[in-house]
Order: C-alpha cells, then sequence, then structure tokens
C-alpha cells in the first residue's frame, strides 16, 4: 500500500524540492518543537529535508475535527525525540494544499527522507494514529 | 481594446464568484475554455465581510437555512418532552448566540475553502478584485490593496447578484444592519425591528423570534408581496401566534441611537398617518436588493440594456453587446434564485463552448420560504391564475390538514394548509401547488418535476399517497373552493 502511495505522490514531491530554496538555511533543532509550515521554502527545509521523519498535518481553523486531531498529534508526538510533527494551515499554504492534492481536512501526511510514506484523511480512530507514529519513530515494522 | 491579432488572455471572464458566476466559469472549463473569475466584496456598512461563494453560500441561503435549522431544533427540544424523553431542566433551554455563529461561520468558511480549492484544481484564474469595464473586452480588477489589474476576454459573463437596499432615513446606514452582518453578528441581536417583510424579512424574524429574540416586523404594503396572497397569511398567521409583533402598512421614518447603545426607531402608518416609535436592541433592514450593476461601468463596454432598478434585460442572457452576458439575480424579470443562476449559468457555458442548444427555463420554478412554519410553492399563485385565465376557467382545490406528529405536542395546525390551482376544463391540468407546513422544501421538490412534465389533477388524484406524511395530502385534495364545501379535515386515513 505504501508503495502505491509513494509512487503516485513521488512528482509533487520532485516539484517541491525544485523550489528556490531559502537564503538560511535553518539548523536542526535539538529539542522537538511542533513545526508551524508559513510557505513552501520553511517545508522544504524543515519537511523535506529534515533527517527525521516528520508526520505533516493539514489543519483549519474552522475544521471541528482538527481541532480534536492536531491536539491529539501534538501530544503523541511532541514528546518524541526521533519524529517531528509539521503543522499547515490550510489557508495559508495554497500551493501545499494543491501540490499534496488535500481537498478535505484533517489530512496527515506521513514524510521519510523527502518521501511520502503513508496519508490519511479525517478524523481517524486513536489506534490508526498510534500505529502510524510508531511505525514513523521506527517502533514497529513498516507493513 | 481588443488585440488586433484577435488573441484574448481568457475565453470567459466571469465578473462575480458566486453561485451563477462559478456555475458557468466550471462549465465553462469542462468545454475546455481559459477562464478567470473576479470575485471582491465590498463590505458592509457596518464592516462585515466574506469569502468566495456569493450571497448564497456566505449570507444568504446556507447561513439561513443552519439558523432555521438551530431554531426549529430549540423547538423540537420541547417537543420531545411530551414523547417522554426526560429533559432537566426545560425552563433552562436557551442558545448561545456565539456557539450558534461560530459553528455557521465554520461551515462556510470550509465551503469558501473547498470552493477556493476547485477553482485551483480546475485551473480556473481567481481574481479577488473589484472588477470593471474598462472596453467591450477588458476588464480592470482592482484588488484589496489599491492595485489594478487588466485582462481581456472574449466573452464576459456579469454575475455580479445584488446587495441589501437602506431605506433613505437618518440612521439607516449608521445603525442598522441587513442580512449581510446577521449570520455573523459579534453579539446576540436581542429585542430586534425587522423593516421589511418580503421573505428575507420574514425569515430572519422567524428564526430569531424561536431562538428566543423578540422580533417586529414592519410591513410597508403585504408580506411576501408577488407570493400567493392567501398562503401569506398563512405564514403571517403562524408567526404571530409564535408572539412576532407585525405593524402593517407602516414605513420607518428614522433611527436614533440612544446613551444605553439601544435603538429608538420611529415609523409610520401610511394609512392613518399615526407615528409610533419603540426601543430595540437590532434593526434588521431587509428593504429589497437591489444589483450591483453601478460599479461595473457598463458604458465602457456599450451594454444599455440596464432597467431603471439597475437590472440588466436579457432575455436568453445575451446584452445588447454579443459578447457580453449576465446571469443570476442581475438579470431583469426572472427569480432570484441559486439553483437557477446555476442551471443559467451551466446552459450559457454550455452554448458558448459545447455547441448547446438548450434555453433557461424560467417557469414553474419551485422555491420555498423558510419560515418557521415553511411555505413551499411551484408555478402559478392563484390570482396570478385567475388573472391569466379567468375566473371560470380555474379550479382550485384546497384542505387543511394535521400533520400526526403535531398531535402528541399539541402544535398549532391552524396554519397548516394546502392548495392546488388547476385549469378547470379537461383532465385539469395542475398550474401551481401551495403548500404550508413542516419541511415544505422537500415536500413541493418532486411535485416541481411532475409539474413540468404537465401534471393533472386527475393524475394528481390518481397518485397513492405515502403515508403518513405530510405529502400525501396533495393526493387527498379532493374540495373544490367553488364548492364551498369545508376544507377541514375530519379524521385521518380515511
Amino acid at each position: 500500500m505504501s508503495k502505491a502511495i509513494c509512487k503516485g505522490l513521488r512528482s509533487p514531491i520532485r516539484s517541491l524540492i525544485n523550489l528556490r530554496r531559502a537564503k538560511t538555511i535553518s539548523t536542526s533543532l535539538v529539542h522537538n518543537e511542533t513545526i508551524l509550515v508559513k510557505n513552501n521554502e520553511e517545508f522544504v527545509n524543515k519537511v523535506m529535508n529534515n533527517d527525521k521523519p516528520v508526520i505533516v498535518n493539514f489543519h483549519a481553523e474552522w475544521c471541528e475535527p482538527c481541532k480534536i486531531l492536531t491536539p491529539k498529534l501534538k501530544e503523541l508526538i511532541e514528546p518524541l525525540d526521533n519524529l517531528d510533527l509539521a503543522i499547515v494551515d490550510v489557508e495559508d499554504n495554497a500551493e501545499l494544499v494543491h501540490t499534496f492534492e488535500v481537498k478535505a481536512v484533517p489530512a496527515v501526511i506521513a514524510v521519510k527522507n523527502g518521501l511520502i510514506v503513508d496519508k490519511f484523511i479525517g478524523l481517524v480512530d486513536a489506534d490508526m494514529i498510534t500505529n502510524l507514529i510508531d511505525r514513523m519513530s521506527g517502533k514497529k515494522k513498516p507493513s | 481594446m481588443a488585440p488586433i491579432d484577435g488573441t484574448f488572455d481568457y475565453d470567459l471572464a466571469v465578473i462575480g464568484g458566486g453561485s451563477g458566476g462559478l456555475a458557468c466559469a466550471k462549465e465553462a472549463v469542462n468545454h475546455g475554455a481559459r477562464v478567470a473569475v473576479l470575485d471582491y466584496v465590498t463590505p458592509s456598512p457596518q464592516g462585515t465581510k466574506w469569502g468566495l461563494g456569493g450571497t448564497c453560500v456566505n449570507v444568504g441561503c446556507i447561513p439561513k437555512k443552519l439558523m432555521h435549522q438551530a431554531a426549529l431544533l430549540g423547538e423540537s427540544i420541547h417537543e420531545a418532552i411530551s414523547y417522554g424523553w426526560e429533559v432537566p431542566s426545560p425552563d433552562a433551554i436557551k442558545i448561545n448566540w456565539s456557539a450558534l455563529t461560530e459553528a455557521v461561520q465554520n461551515h462556510i468558511k470550509s465551503v469558501n475553502w473547498v470552493t477556493r480549492v476547485d477553482l485551483r484544481d480546475k485551473k480556473i484564474e481567481y481574481i479577488n478584485g473589484l472588477g470593471e469595464f474598462k472596453d467591450p473586452h477588458t476588464l480592470v480588477a482592482t484588488l484589496k490593496n489599491g492595485t489594478k489589474r487588466e485582462l481581456t476576454a472574449r466573452n464576459i459573463v456579469i454575475a455580479v447578484g445584488g446587495r441589501p437596499h437602506y431605506p433613505d432615513i437618518p440612521g439607516a446606514l449608521e445603525y442598522c444592519i441587513s442580512s449581510d452582518d446577521i449570520f455573523s453578528l459579534g453579539h446576540p441581536p436581542g429585542k430586534t425591528l425587522v423593516v421589511g417583510a418580503g421573505y428575507i424579512g420574514l425569515e430572519c424574524a422567524g428564526f430569531l423570534n424561536s431562538l428566543g429574540f423578540s422580533a417586529t416586523v414592519l410591513v410597508r404594503s403585504v408580506p411576501l408581496r408577488g407570493f400567493d396572497q392567501q398562503m401569506a397569511l398563512m405564514v403571517t398567521n403562524e408567526m404571530e401566534e409564535r408572539g412576532v409583533a407585525f405593524h402593517h402598512k407602516c414605513i420607518p421614518l428614522s433611527v436614533e441611537k440612544l446613551e444605553s447603545g439601544q435603538l429608538k426607531a420611529r415609523w409610520q402608518n401610511t394609512e392613518t398617518g399615526e407615528q409610533a416609535e419603540d426601543v430595540f436592541d437590532t434593526v434588521l433592514m431587509a428593504t429589497g436588493r437591489y444589483a450591483l450593476t453601478k460599479a461595473l461601468n457598463l458604458p465602457a463596454a456599450g451594454v444599455t440594456a440596464v432597467t431603471g432598478s439597475g437590472k440588466i434585460a436579457a432575455q436568453t442572457e445575451q446584452t445588447d453587446v454579443a459578447h457580453v452576458y449576465a446571469v443570476g439575480d442581475v438579470l431583469e424579470g426572472r427569480p432570484e434564485l441559486t439553483p437557477v443562476a446555476i442551471h443559467a449559468g451551466r446552459l450559457l457555458a454550455r452554448r458558448l463552448f459545447a455547441d448547446g442548444l438548450q434555453h433557461m427555463d424560467y417557469e414553474n420554478v419551485a422555491t420555498t420560504v423558510f419560515t418557521p412554519l415553511e411555505y413551499g410553492c411551484v408555478g402559478l399563485s392563484e390570482e396570478a391564475a385567475l388573472d391569466r385565465y379567468g375566473e371560470e376557467s380555474i379550479e382550485v382545490y384546497h384542505a387543511f390538514y394535521k400533520p400526526t406528529e403535531f398531535f402528541i405536542p399539541q402544535r398549532n395546525i391552524r396554519n397548516c394548509y394546502l392548495k392546488a390551482v388547476a385549469e378547470r376544463g379537461g383532465a385539469q391540468r395542475v398550474l401551481g401547488l401551495h403548500f404550508v407546513g413542516p419541511v415544505a422544501g422537500e415536500v413541493i421538490q418532486g411535485f416541481a418535476a411532475a409539474i413540468k412534465c404537465g401534471l393533472t389533477m386527475e393524475q394528481l388524484m390518481n397518485t397513492v399517497g405515502i403515508h403518513p406524511t405530510v405529502a400525501e395530502e396533495f393526493t387527498r385534495l379532493n374540495i373544490t373552493k367553488r364548492s364551498g364545501k369545508d376544507p377541514n379535515p375530519a379524521s385521518c386515513c380515511s
């Protein structure tokens, strides 16, 4: 299942990588803070070029399920030091929304070494979330 | 200026990103056109603005229906008690206005976003600027920051819709709100005066009253002018019986702000000359809507088919300038309804880009007024039918009815009424159907298709109803007004 997703979504990643890189290079964070993505450059630097895998959460303030999922993701991921969480507000990041074909929120995309390895849409149950986090942080073998 | 070599920036430029404009734009790209949509919301006098999607999505149908639903649910909680639900402290049940407006606005924002994503996916260029004509093929869009953007298009569709009209009286613009503002009002409206008794005024007064905010309506001439007046009376009777105050034949004179922050409104009865006044927390103007054609600079396009009211006269949506079209509320003499604008917009796009031949049929368009007890109708009012065919050639079947669900909570059935206006001769072709009752919109919709097929009373009477529903009452119609017999039901099921 992951392979098919990777295949289908590889080209959007390429088009993002081809974006002009930011002039300043951000240093990797020592402790694990949630990344609030404000623009494409930030996404490329902190998500695509991140050594650690990143869970990318597409979020909207007007979306009730997002208000449940986003805090839950923060709660589960912030304590981990080998997995990052990036939050993309869909109102501020129209291009990212378009690139990742996000048609509904909440949407969660798992990125590892610049590739999309998983994706889910909507408020899924706690098991699916912890499962994904375990896989991404290396606790479980990928399916 | 149109480029000399005939190439335009776009095949189609649509001014107005509402129901009509977006439907036309999306249909056009389906047939390979390059399309741009201009949309801009000039803030209301009170400063309210909103996103892409037009009146319906932001300050019309959608928030209206949601607030109507909120009002109905409030009533349902109380009715539930009679059905055996144990509701702790029924007297303490009240609406949290900010929770309601937040939920409504969140939904609207989600629709704004999906609309924008959809335009982007379909590769329709969206320009958030106020559009006007520079010449027949050139538009200038003025963006929020003042910058201007020019674009040329082979075809242009005007779908700018309208905005609420304010009476020219002291205090109107300064202190009063309109439907532009009510759905996102930052504080509970409190005791409200609604000026105007068209469907917007009545729907607002209706849900405000049901939500617990006292509502008073000033009616200049008659309520729901243009609609069947017997049915309009049922609607207003029901509202009165629920506590909405009506002042008939009254026009507003002034609105002043008191030290307390409340508003003192003065009005005059045009028949007796008597003046009256009262203090309100909110005054909502619902005195009609005007088309936004003035800002378009139509003379620059050469379009002159504009009526006194500012609307555009275009029988087949084509103006007097061949490549300039109009769709939606901006059109003269057409129903100001979202589905009408959408359908007309789509058919127009097909005619422009897909060799389509079909024209919009504006006859027999069904609609519903979402007052607390709803009024749904399709076809001619009784007055219009009498006018067109004469009393001798018309037969009106009517009945009062009692919805099954109303008995237990002892809901008022006095205004549950329906009628069919038909030709008197032959199989009696149905000319109009009218229904006041719960879920009127759901009841009438199917009958609109039946009327399109040429429904006759004979067919209607031979249709077996679904029991127990309110819609089945149409199949039970058998008493004519002409017979003088009592249209009140004896009992259920016989």
